[in-house]
């Protein structure tokens, strides 16, 4: 019964945070902007037009935005969202979060293999490249979770042990919270690391693998993308979000002003930061990876 | 336990058989076959029981052996290696028979020499005694060496097969300075009297030292693996396949009868497997993302999969050290786990990389491209065992993985601060390991299978027969099932870890381990579910909405040609150059000169660090000093007289003092 | 005790960031927020009046006076960004993390009598000290190199806040003026040598030899 709940909420909630990112950009560049629900226009849209199909292609590339997409959904199942618990936790299940989105890349990345052209190719090359480093921070922040609650259930690991520990590891939180926020730019293809709103060369890594597909892979694709980046918000939300002992109402409505804020940082980010230069991202990652590392050693430090 | 004998005995005489109607080539290849599947089901059946009952046996034969007694024993352990062994060895030998079917050469030896190494591995996991063990592991190294050199007509294969012969034999030297130090130690030859003693610490660090390197040439540590990526591609694909997935298999194995035989161990051992599993796991994926041969990154990525069984191993180790039993369980497992599924999805990638080349003629994965619609099965097959090498989920890559990083979470858990730091490491070295994997299948299963045929010409190129699919299919259905329903090989594989560690399994350790793998598996279904779901969604849309079919878009090019796409050496460029003080990644190449350049040449390549930095050196040392020795022998028998004469005068004055 | 570990944690990522850039604006900016969260840091040990003037002091030296200062030294010579340094920012990040890893496990070794308030001053103030050595040593332009021998004060700074109770006030404000004539100092030998070569990068200094 929590698991239609569950989905359905995801499905109707995620695009939503496009729309906000959306609104605080054009209220940065002084303009009205494309209004807060556009992302579910387009969306319909696209379910609504046909498809064209390369001759180089094979059933790779159409079964690419359908994995990606049931991963991301399969992966909020893990996941609990302010008072809703999630419906199938167990012990271990980080590490299946974690490759379920691994998954869906390999997927990705061979569906823009599939059409044989330079341009996904070199989308195709930069995201394995990003991602491989990128994991690396998550798997540190996981670390430094599993140390604080010494839990390896998403669901137990976000949870009360960790909002009561604000007082005492409340730098551990600002260090994880740092370097979790670039690992969730890095995988959610936002700007400093990858601009979504081109299709140049210069700057893509998500866009240029999916310049190919249309119609309905376009649209599972883009919902695909919105779902992923609800999912692995709600993890940040989850950690930052002050207390859960209060009625499930209140946590909800918590959550969800949590996640709005985190989309208009988001926003705030991509209006005030440009895209940084290729070989500056594992910079980037770097500095993430370092914070992790502090916050690993101040939890280690305070366990001595 | 009969069945296991009366297997054995099948294989023996099928040798003689093979070699005997040698020249008679059909009755040849058919007692192969019937005599492997024979001796396979029967080995199977035994190894499963024991599996199964979780019971012991042992058989003496009274033969007069120099030295040693002919004692074998099949326990959970044993049986778990044995029952990769016989999978993959049956496998690959039907795979093999239709592989070698078009050879002008006598496949009757080779078919003889492949019972042989069979029979020489069975013996050496289930060998109880010392001198059995050794003699076993040379029959090991002499089979497997006639095979992979059976297109010997070839340079570099000869080259391959010398560094193989010497390299196992540095290490079998070592282990022969070990089990003769633990015999004289206890007194025995024989693993079970060898158990009852305990082994003083400093003991057990030079015998673990020992093993080690004995064990570890043969199972690929770095830097001890430089035979590795030389033996794989020379070899034929069959043989390829059993040696990465079954004999590297042997020197893990040994390091386990090792760590039952000497119980305790000082704590630095496992300190010194936890850096051997990240260095050999990191860098074994590091050079295989530089390898653009197709069978040379198969074998680098078994090094980066026996790094993953050595952490596994490790931090099993630890627990064991520090008595605490859930972790040593936990981690022993996983690598017994893992060596199962790997050889079974090792297996399969080169089966399927045999069959690529077979319909191809060359290995380079540069050269080929959009072999997918050509080679349906071998491409999904392959596509199977990409899926489970990178360990993501629905295979069994996955399962093993998960074990195994439970197993380092676990012990940052429950250990102290030193294991903490070691599997803190550990964990960013598996994550990082298997980023990097991922990376590394999706270049070349994209760059083989996907796209369009760069220099390949691919118009002849056809599917294998079924004598060739039939096994590769077999291996990823084994693939798929211990991913979607994991608790079998699970269980098995603890109860093979609780005769490493001695320690009796509880219902409750194991259930703390089998059920959240149950949820795993319901969440893997809803996958699946969801996946169905929204596929019939689409399929009911596509029949309204219009669909073309056009050729890529050729990015503004007016005559787009299929060696504009990316090669596997671009894809993997960026990643090795964020890597390249690691690796010595160069690009050589010009850059266009002038207003109407010739066609440049660029080519890439990665420096095998272990053989320049490390081995030559030290031969060409040894050399040099050799060459000064040369002056000994100057020819005359004056001076060697005269030798005998000066050794026999310092002898008398050193017996007078 | 919350907001003193923030305070802590928030100097060494500060730290770490200036570390990672390259641009000399923003290296001053950012050297200046960290000054001012370390002002902040007398109040949260030990509130006092002792610690208002110490606050007060290092806040007008640290963020206000001595960035205006590169700021005009900056327009003055005209440069922008810092040349590739001795070792890539990479690696320098790397080394970094390494180098507070380090602190964290002097400090932790360490046998100190009195703690302090907080169990993570001492290795934040290690951790502050390296990173200012590890700019000092790695980068060519003079400008960094003295912003890292400012972070090293300010990582000493953090250190001598354990003692605070027992240095007297004019011991601080001695050390205080002694960094600001040091500045000053440095800022007219930038000028004096941006005047001769023509650049402010002290590679340059090389040709002084005899």
């Amino acid at each position: 019964m929590e698991i239609p709940l569950h989905i359905s909420i995801v499905l109707i909630f995620s695009p939503l945070l496009l729309g906000i990112i959306g609104k605080t950009k054009a209220f940065f560049a002084g303009r009205w902007g494309p209004p807060l629900l556009q992302p579910y226009y387009d969306i319909v849209k696209l379910f609504r037009k046909g498809s064209v199909y390369s001759t180089s292609t094979t059933w790779i590339f159409q079964a690419a935005p359908i994995v990606c997409m049931a991963a991301a959904l399969t992966s909020s199942m893990l996941m609990p969202m302010g008072g809703l618990k999630a419906p199938l936790p167990f012990w271990g299940d980080i590490l299946l979060f974690a490759g379920l989105y691994g998954l869906a890349r390999f997927i990705m990345i061979l569906a823009a293999l599939d059409t044989g052209s330079s341009f996904e190719g070199m989308g195709a090359s930069r995201e394995a490249t990003f991602s491989c480093l990128a994991e690396i921070v998550l798997f540190l922040d996981f670390i430094i979770m599993a140390l604080l609650t010494k839990k390896l259930v998403l669901s137990q690991m976000v949870g009360d042990v960790l909002s009561s520990s604000w007082h005492t590891a409340g730098a551990v939180f600002l260090l994880m919270g740092g370097s979790y926020y670039m690992v969730l730019l890095t995988e959610n293809a936002r700007i400093p690391v990858d601009d979504p709103a081109t299709h140049l060369e210069l700057t893509m890594i998500h866009e240029v693998m999916v310049l190919d597909h249309s119609g309905w892979d376009l649209g599972l694709i883009l919902y695909g993308s919105t779902v992923k980046l609800f999912v692995l918000g709600a993890l940040l939300i989850n950690i930052l979000l002050p207390s859960h002992n209060q009625s499930v109402l209140i946590q909800m409505v918590e959550f969800f002003v949590g996640m709005m804020v985190l989309a208009l940082s988001m926003g705030v980010v991509e209006s005030c930061m440009a895209r940084l230069r290729l070989n500056r991202i594992p910079q980037l990652l770097m500095v993430a990876f370092v914070l992790a590392l502090v916050g690993l050693l101040v939890v280690l430090n305070k366990g001595m | 336990m009969n069945l296991f004998l009366y297997s054995l005995i099948i294989l023996t005489g099928s040798v003689f058989l093979i070699l005997l109607t040698a020249r008679l080539r059909h009755i040849s290849s058919g007692i192969f076959l019937v005599s492997l599947m024979a001796g396979s089901v029967l080995g199977l059946v035994s190894a499963v029981n024991t599996l199964v009952s979780r019971f012991s046996w042992g058989y003496h034969l009274n033969i007069r052996m120099p030295l040693g007694e002919f004692y074998i024993g099949l326990d959970p352990l044993s049986a778990f290696f044995l029952l990769a062994i016989i999978i993959l060895f049956l496998l690959a030998g039907i795979y093999g028979y239709g592989y070698l079917k078009d050879e002008k050469k006598n496949v009757s030896v080779h078919y003889a020499l492949y019972n042989l190494a069979l029979i020489a591995l069975m013996l050496v996991v289930t060998a109880k005694n010392g001198i059995l063990f050794l003699m076993a592991w040379e029959l090991v190294t002499i089979s497997s060496y006639f095979l992979i050199t059976f297109y010997d007509e070839r340079q570099d294969v000869r080259d391959a097969g010398y560094l193989f012969l010497i390299a196992t034999h540095v290490g079998v030297f070592c282990l022969w300075l070990m089990f003769f130090l633990m015999a004289s130690h206890t007194g025995s030859m024989n693993f079970d009297q060898m158990m009852l003693s305990s082994f003083p610490p400093a003991l057990a660090g030079v015998l673990f030292i020992l093993g080690i390197i004995g064990f570890g040439v043969k199972a690929g540590f770095i830097p001890l693996h430089i035979w590795l990526p030389h033996a794989h591609p020379a070899a034929p694909s069959h043989v390829s396949a059993v040696l990465s997935a079954v004999m590297i298999k042997v020197g893990i194995y040994g390091l386990m009868r090792l760590i039952v035989i000497i119980k305790v161990f000082p704590e630095w051992c496992a300190i010194l497997l936890f850096l051997i599993g990240m260095i050999s796991g990191v860098g074994g994926v590091l050079y295989a993302l530089g390898q653009h041969e197709i069978k040379k990154l198969l074998a680098y990525h078994s090094i980066e999969n026996i790094g993953i069984i050595t952490l596994g191993l490790s931090i099993g180790l630890w627990g064991q050290i520090v008595h605490n039993e859930f972790v040593t369980m936990i981690g022993y497992a996983g690598a017994l786990l893992h060596v199962f599924n790997h050889a079974v999805f090792k297996g399969l990638l080169f089966l399927s990389a045999g069959s690529v080349i077979r319909a191809t003629h060359t290995g380079e994965i540069d050269h080929m491209g959009g072999l997918l619609k050509k080679l349906p099965w071998t491409g999904h097959l392959f596509l199977i065992g990409s899926l489970s090498i990178c360990g993501l989920p629905l295979f069994n890559g996955f399962v093993s993985e998960w074990l195994v990083f439970r197993s380092l979470f676990e012990g940052m858990f429950h250990l102290k601060m030193n294991a903490i730091i070691f599997s803190g490491l550990g964990i960013i070295a598996l994550a990082l390991m298997g980023g990097l994997a991922a990376a590394c299948f999706c270049k070349a299963f994209g760059t083989i299978f996907l796209g369009n045929s760069r220099l390949v010409d691919d118009s002849h190129v056809k599917e294998s027969s079924w004598v060739l699919c039939l096994p590769m299919a077999i291996l990823g259905g084994i693939c798929l099932w211990v991913g979607l329903f994991p608790s079998t090989m699970v269980s098995f594989a603890l109860n093979a870890a609780s005769t490493i560690s001695s320690v009796e399994i509880s219902p409750l350790m194991e259930g703390t381990v089998l059920s959240p793998l149950l949820t795993l598996v319901i969440v893997l279904v809803i996958l699946i579910i969801v996946t169905a779901a929204l596929f019939l969604f689409k399929r009911m849309a596509m029949k309204i909405l219009p669909v073309h079919q056009a050729p890529t878009w050729g990015c503004g090019y007016s005559d787009p040609t299929s060696r504009m796409q990316y090669t596997a050496s671009s894809f993997a460029e960026s990643l090795l150059r964020i890597f390249r003080n690691v690796l010595g990644f160069h690009v050589k190449g010009a850059d266009p000169q002038g207003y109407f350049p010739k066609a440049p040449e660029v080519s890439s390549h990665v420096v095998e660090a272990s053989e320049d930095l490390i081995f030559r050196p030290v031969f060409g040392c040894i050399k040099f000093l050799s060459a000064k020795l040369k002056m000994i022998q100057c020819g005359y028998t004056q001076m060697y007289l005269l030798y005998i004469f000066v050794f026999l005068l310092a002898l008398l004055i050193w017996k007078m003092v | 005790m919350l907001w003193l570990d923030l305070a802590l944690i928030s100097i060494v990522f500060l730290g770490i960031v200036i570390l990672g850039n390259n641009r000399l604006r923003t290296t001053i900016q950012l050297f200046a927020l960290q000054s001012f969260i370390l002002s902040l840091v007398p109040l949260m040990v030990h509130p006092g009046v002792h610690a208002m003037i110490l606050s007060v002091g290092t806040f007008i030296l640290k963020v206000v006076i001595m960035p205006t200062l590169f700021f005009w030294a900056i327009r003055h010579v005209s440069i922008r960004r810092e040349a590739q340094p001795l070792i890539s920012y990479g690696k320098t990040l790397l080394l970094g993390g390494f180098l507070i890893g380090v602190a964290f496990l002097i400090s932790s070794r360490l046998d100190l009598p009195d703690k302090g308030i907080s169990n993570l001053l001492v290795p934040c103030a290690f951790s502050v000290i390296m990173i200012g050595f590890l700019l000092l040593v790695s980068r060519f332009k003079a400008i960094t190199q003295i912003i890292g021998y400012l972070v090293m004060e300010n990582g000493i700074f953090l250190f001598a806040q354990l003692l605070l109770e027992k240095t007297p006030l004019l011991v601080e404000m001695g050390i205080l003026l002694d960094i600001f004539v040091g500045v000053l100092v440095m800022g007219i030998v930038v000028n004096h040598i941006s005047q001769e070569f023509d650049s402010a990068s002290t590679v340059n200094l090389i040709n002084l030899r005899g």
